[in-house]
């Protein structure tokens, strides 16, 4: 089909998606989630991009593979040429071992989801955000470009990794975030909660924080102490007799979230979740959750924030208190609302609709 | 404590460790590595060169760290930063080249989440834009002296033959030739397939070292010019060794087919491809110009690129000034333990003959301490080899971390002892000593003579303590640096009215009168087993009630139960064993040095057992030169159906009279002790 044939029908717009399918976490759910969505609002063209990021493989994260399947929405590998009236690419940070992302694209509007936070805390890259930029810059012929953080946090990133870059005229930041759809089953939260503390998350130095902290996060005197993705403490032989240490994917999510009542996550500070699926995740599971300020800023007083040292003191008020624990699993829980699939809808609808900036 | 660590784990960058670990140890911090970083497959080489810097961390404070090979970083690395929990106060400096400004954001990323905040990380390609070896996990680089190095007499010239094929004939010849002239110390360097070719060769006296033989640094230091041939440089070690060279004022040329050396932008001279026109080259235009060619080096601004003080400002650290522990010189004497203590027995000698102004301190086996401490002399233990299959070379290790704690740069080593252990080698170079080796002759045939001799290099003077006989005085090395000196052996002195009194005192002490005296020293038990032997000599004496026979062993050797069970037969340990001798009627004993010349030159009557063992100096010459002068009785491995008649024939025939006689009439050689405790203190002065 000729390129510029899909651009001229305003009622059903074509829409296309330029993911790496192969992430396996947090991109991957958010981008099958969205699909669903994005289906409703026209003609829908999904195409993979394989990154050195990844290698030659054509693996599909099985969650986007679900999702496709269900939408009967074929995966096009590696088109030489995109066309769409919308080009939505998902977490540039894919093509940050590379210099050039050799997919052409074409479209009105291009609309660049910032998946990874530009900038690590302290002002430090994320990755070689310049370099993947200027690939999707130096490949794309479109009326606006666009960057769209996904959390607050994200979002403060970008705008000030745009700040001090010369790339930053290229490029407009949308103004809502285009949040993760957090669409999990809600659980109820236990009658009595005890002091059974976890933590879950891929086994990445960046998601841990430093050895002291973790031993007051989850101490000995806790009834008990479960980490799920512990596989660096275990190849480091950091073990405790008082934690159950299991690999990533050793256990089923939902079974982990039965062996705790309160979810305790701390990262390196030199690291920051861009949006933290994993705390929206024991939110919906009926779990109180400890975090750092950061997180606290994308899900508000969804989270308890905290400090490591503050983390025994609220654990054990909030047993001794159990309707305060019930009030603030409570509290979480409609605040998950913010990220559902229908706010998601109407925020799609609103940047779809939007005024290109070109007058006919 | 400063760590070095690496991002990932292999030989190579362990290399890279060994490297820098060295360089910032010799600019006076103190530096280690974790243990967990020691390759498997390390080799001999390595191994020696890690073991002083080798710790558990967990022993140890971070003061500084250094990351190499920031562009591979590997979770092992990672994991090892997080436990050490490192205070926010500590430099975290890490190197790398970093092909793309990601892997660079990546590695940084990597260090920080490890760390909890950001390390430094230094870029080498931006830091050394024409790098000696682009691809090396080590920053290389290196002290930069800033006064020109001092020209030695002789220059060393190390060539290196990188991937040079050696299936032209005439290429070993041509080393030979070089290596045999005047002018210039040749040492090759050379790959382990190159040094079985050259071992193989006829030309297998050449002095070579294999890559992992010597530190960097080591090489550097003991090397005035350098040479290098082959296809680019062969490997980090040598890409080191030649900017260590050339920051330290010496001479580096660049012989590779690919002018590897000079593509870099080193300050270093195009030499021949090949080496048939090197002696040419190097006689013509570089000896006599060294100087010159160091002091127009000096002036490159590639220096400023190598400079190792720009990582050390990194990390905040300031040069040590590198002020000598002790102000005096000092002279350690290493007697290695044969099969008795002769060599230490021989090392005391000539310590006690130095002059009053030296100061002699020795290191030494455990069953050597007690004899050398006796003699008033300080003595660090060392410890002894045991059969380990895993790691065969690991007392030689502690003995080589002994050493190299008790000297310093310019101190004085003499070794007693056949092989130059690489505790040794290693350290004469790394402290620049004095060195001398005391090396007894009279080697068994057969024995590898080439081998034996390989490190003689090493030493400044070779003293060969002498036979009593001219014909057993045979000669393995030659030149100026070697000295034949008379025979070394303890002096004593027994009066009449000592040796009555100690006979008496032997009468009391076991407990029974006798009229003949005969005392056994066969030797210790590691290099043959002398039991049957002594049982043997034991029982034919057991029936004659008025004989005394003593086994005499040094203290500590191992003693057969069977020994005890005699009634004329006692055993004594003692380091006296030449005044037992001196009051003895009879002695028999093996033919070692030292036991022959006490025996010869304190005139006392014997009957010689030679031993045979492969590792043992030839006994049966020894013996059958003092026999054949008919100044002792001789029973070797095929005759000792005679024993008996021998013994009796001493014992009841007279027959020690006329041994007695003929070691009256012999005239002997002047002792030699006083002639090498000269030598030795010539030398001290020298470095």
């Amino acid at each position: 089909m000729p390129v510029f044939d899909a651009l001229s029908c305003p009622s059903r717009p074509k829409i296309a998606y330029i993911i790496e399918p192969r992430f396996s976490g947090g991109t991957s759910a958010a981008v099958a989630a969205e699909l669903r969505v994005a289906v409703e609002f026209g003609e829908l063209e999904v195409h993979a991009v394989t990154s050195r990021t990844f290698g030659e493989d054509q693996y599909i994260a099985p969650v986007l593979r679900r999702v496709l399947d269900e939408l009967r929405i074929p995966l096009i590998w590696d088109a030489p040429r995109v066309g769409a009236d919308f080009v939505i690419l998902h977490n540039p940070a894919f093509l940050k071992f590379q210099d050039v992302l050799n997919t052409r694209i074409f479209a009105r509007d291009l609309i660049v989801v910032t998946h990874e936070n530009f900038l690590r805390p302290g002002g430090e890259e994320g990755f070689d955000v310049s370099s993947c930029l200027n690939q999707i810059e130096a490949s794309a012929l479109s009326l606006r470009k666009s960057l769209a953080p996904i959390s607050p946090y994200n979002r403060k990133t970008v705008t000030d990794w745009l700040a001090g870059s010369r790339v930053a005229r290229q490029w407009e930041v949308l103004g809502a975030d285009w949040f993760n759809i957090c669409e999990t089953e809600i659980e109820a939260p236990c009658d009595m909660p005890s002091d059974r503390r976890g933590r879950h998350s891929r086994p990445g130095f960046e998601k841990f924080p430093a050895l002291a902290d973790l031993d007051r996060c989850f101490p000995e005197h806790a009834q008990s102490n479960v980490i799920l993705g512990a596989d660096a403490l275990l190849d480091a032989r950091v073990l405790r007799p008082h934690w159950t240490l299991l690999p990533f994917n050793a256990i089923r999510v939902d079974e982990f979230f039965e062996m705790i009542d309160f979810f305790v996550y701390f990262t390196a500070p030199t690291w920051q979740e861009s949006f933290g699926r994993v705390i929206a995740e024991a939110l919906a599971a009926g779990k109180v959750v400890l975090t750092n300020a950061d997180i606290g800023v994308t899900f508000g007083d969804a989270v308890l924030s905290c400090r490591p040292p503050d983390v025994d003191g609220i654990i054990s008020d909030l047993i001794a208190q159990p309707h305060r624990y019930h009030e603030q699993v409570s509290r979480s829980q409609s605040a998950l609302a913010r990220y559902s699939a229908e706010n998601f809808r109407a925020q799609l609808s609103n940047v779809l609709s939007a005024d290109s900036g070109v007058s006919g | 404590m400063i760590f070095i660590e690496a991002g990932s784990r292999s030989l190579r960058s362990f290399d890279a460790q060994l490297i820098f670990a060295e360089q910032l140890a010799a600019r006076g911090f103190p530096v280690c590595i974790d243990a967990e970083y020691l390759p498997e497959d390390a080799g001999r080489g390595r191994v020696y060169e890690a073991a002083r810097f080798l710790v558990d961390p967990a022993e140890h404070e971070a003061e500084a760290i250094f990351v190499l090979g920031a562009e591979d970083i590997d979770d092992l690395l990672l994991a090892s930063l997080r436990e050490k929990q490192i205070g926010p106060d500590v430099p975290v400096i890490a190197t790398g080249r970093f092909q793309t400004q990601q892997s660079y954001i990546g590695a940084k990323a990597r260090l920080a989440y490890a760390l909890g905040r950001e390390a430094t990380v230094i870029d080498l390609t931006d830091f050394q834009p024409r790098s000696v070896l682009p691809s090396a996990v080590s920053p290389l680089v290196a002290e930069i002296q800033p006064t020109p190095r001092p020209a030695r007499e002789m220059p060393t010239v190390t060539v290196v033959l990188g991937s040079m094929e050696l299936d032209n004939p005439e290429t070993l010849s041509c080393f030979s030739r070089m290596s045999n002239r005047g002018g210039y110390n040749l040492r090759l360097v050379v790959s382990g397939a190159q040094n079985e070719a050259i071992n193989a060769s006829p030309f297998h006296d050449l002095p070579t070292n294999l890559y992992t033989d010597l530190s960097s640094l080591t090489l550097a230091k003991s090397t005035d010019i350098l040479v290098m041939f082959g296809h680019g440089i062969a490997g980090v070690r040598i890409a080191a060794f030649a900017v260590e060279l050339i920051a330290a004022g010496g001479v580096a040329i660049d012989c590779t087919d690919d002018e590897a050396l000079v593509s870099s932008g080193a300050p270093v001279l195009l030499g021949p491809k090949t080496p048939f026109s090197l002696d040419g080259y190097l006689t013509g235009k570089i000896l006599g110009n060294t100087s010159q060619i160091a002091e127009q080096a000096r002036k490159s601004q590639w220096l400023h690129s190598v400079d190792i003080s720009r990582l050390e400002s990194a990390a905040g650290l300031t040069p040590k000034t590198r002020e000598p522990v002790r102000s005096t010189h000092r002279t350690l004497f290493f007697p290695t333990n044969g099969v008795g203590l002769g060599h230490a027995q021989r090392s005391a000698v000539i310590a006690n003959a130095l002059p009053d102004d030296m100061s002699s301190i020795f290191a030494a086996f455990p069953s050597c301490v007690p004899l050398v401490r006796r003699e008033g002399i300080d003595c660090i233990p060392l410890v002894s080899r045991i059969d380990m299959t895993d790691n065969p070379d690991g007392n030689d290790i502690l003995t080589y971390r002994r050493l190299g704690a008790a000297l310093q740069e310019n101190d004085s080593l003499v070794f007693d002892g056949g092989h130059v252990f690489d505790s040794v080698y290693r350290v004469i170079l790394e402290r620049n000593l004095s060195a001398v080796w005391v090396r007894r002759g009279l080697w068994p045939d057969g024995r590898p003579r080439q081998k034996m001799l390989r490190r003689e290099g090493v030493f400044d003077r070779v003293i060969v303590p002498s036979e009593a006989f001219e014909e057993l005085n045979d000669a393995y090395s030659y030149g100026d640096h070697v000295h034949y000196v008379g025979p070394i052996f303890r002096k004593v002195v027994q009066s009449k009215d000592e040796r009555d009194g100690l006979r008496a005192r032997l009468a009391e002490r076991f407990g029974r009168e006798f009229k003949q005296l005969v005392v056994s020293m066969l030797g210790g038990g590691v290099a043959s087993d002398r039991s049957a032997q002594l049982q043997a000599i034991s029982g034919m004496l057991e029936d004659r009630t008025d004989c005394l026979h003593l086994v005499v062993t040094w203290p500590g050797s191992k003693v057969q139960p069977a020994t005890f069970g005699w009634t004329n037969t006692r055993v004594v340990q003692t380091f006296e064993a030449t005044s037992l001798c001196l009051a003895a009627d009879l002695v028999i004993s093996a033919a070692g040095y030292n036991s022959v010349l006490e025996i010869l030159y304190h005139k006392i009557p014997a009957i010689l057992i030679p031993q045979s063992a492969p590792y043992l100096d030839n006994q049966e010459r020894r013996a059958r030169a003092l026999a054949d002068r008919d100044l002792c009785a001789i029973i070797t491995e095929n005759d000792l159906m005679k024993l008996e008649q021998t013994v009796s024939a001493c014992l009841d025939h007279d027959e020690v009279e006329l041994y007695r006689s003929a070691l009256n009439a012999i005239e002997l050689p002047e002792a030699g002790a006083s002639r090498a405790a000269e030598i030795i203190a010539e030398v001290r002065y020298e470095k």
